[in-house]
């Protein structure tokens, strides 16, 4: 299964497909709930899964959580699926048929060059020091948060309470 | 990885056409704005990997935690105008105002 993250990233883009398409949006946040499980999954195939638990945990779990039962609230009663309107079906078929023809020159014409070479699988290889160590490079990165960056932290965090207070005073209007 | 990242290269331009493209809701668009931030996480995760650039894996986290913010301020936005309206689609934004 060489091609395994490969097939998961075709997968990715038809998910992403339904829902750029445009139905109602609640098949949309079905379609965008996809898509997040299996761009988890992708990074999860890498060997990462801090990140993909971010993905996980903040992204579904956090935002589309909220979009689910903002859509539930600003909703129409009959919502249009992906069937229900010539334009829908049509962007969505043309979406993937350019995502089928895309992948089959990849594979037939032995990959691409537009201005970098978007060959086949293989990957890129640094050439660094001698020596080697075991590191976990995901956690290792996110707590250099915490280490390199103090203030930025303390900033950041400054920015999320008064986004807040944003949100508060957006939402009070008059 | 290059076939892989031009997948997901693909993915962030059909949710950017999808999202600068209007149909009948607001909701849609900022479902497609979520789809961009998405991708790039994915993006920049498999880019930084490969590269070994081990302390830029603030920047996916980051990206993520700012996107979270972006996306409720829209929210909050489209609560607006649906409180106004009754539902939140963009032919109601004709008057500059609400």
């Amino acid at each position: 299964m060489v091609y395994a993250i490969f097939l998961l990233s075709i997968i990715l883009v038809l998910s992403f497909m339904s829902f750029s398409s445009k139905p109602s949006p609640i098949y949309g946040g079905v379609g965008l709930i996809i898509s997040g499980a299996v761009g988890c999954s992708i990074i999860m195939g890498f060997g990462v899964s801090f990140m993909g638990l971010m993905v996980f945990l903040i992204y579904l779990g956090g935002m589309l959580v909220v979009f689910g039962y903002t859509t539930a609230m600003a909703t129409e009663e009959y919502p249009e699926t992906w069937g229900s309107s010539i334009v829908i079906w049509g962007a969505l078929l043309s979406g993937i048929l350019m995502e089928l023809l895309l992948m089959v020159w990849l594979l037939e014409h032995d990959g691409m060059e537009v201005a970098v070479g978007f060959n086949k699988l293989e990957s890129w290889i640094m050439f660094m020091d001698k020596g080697f160590s075991i590191i976990r490079e995901d956690s290792l990165g996110v707590s250099a948060l915490y280490n390199y960056v103090n203030w930025f932290m303390v900033a950041a965090g400054w920015a999320l309470f008064v986004s807040v207070l944003i949100v508060i005073e957006v939402i009070r209007g008059k | 990885m290059p076939s892989i990242s031009i997948n997901i290269i693909l993915a962030f331009t059909a949710a950017l056409l999808g999202m600068l493209m209007f149909r009948s809701h607001m909701m849609s668009s900022l479902l497609c704005l979520e789809g961009m931030m998405l991708s790039m996480f994915i993006l920049s995760t498999l880019i930084i990997l490969n590269m070994q650039f081990t302390t830029s894996f603030i920047m996916p986290i980051l990206l993520l935690v700012f996107a979270a913010c972006e996306a409720a301020i829209g929210l909050a936005l489209l609560v607006t105008v649906s409180n106004i309206y009754g539902l939140d689609h963009i032919q109601n934004l004709n008057l500059l105002q609400c």
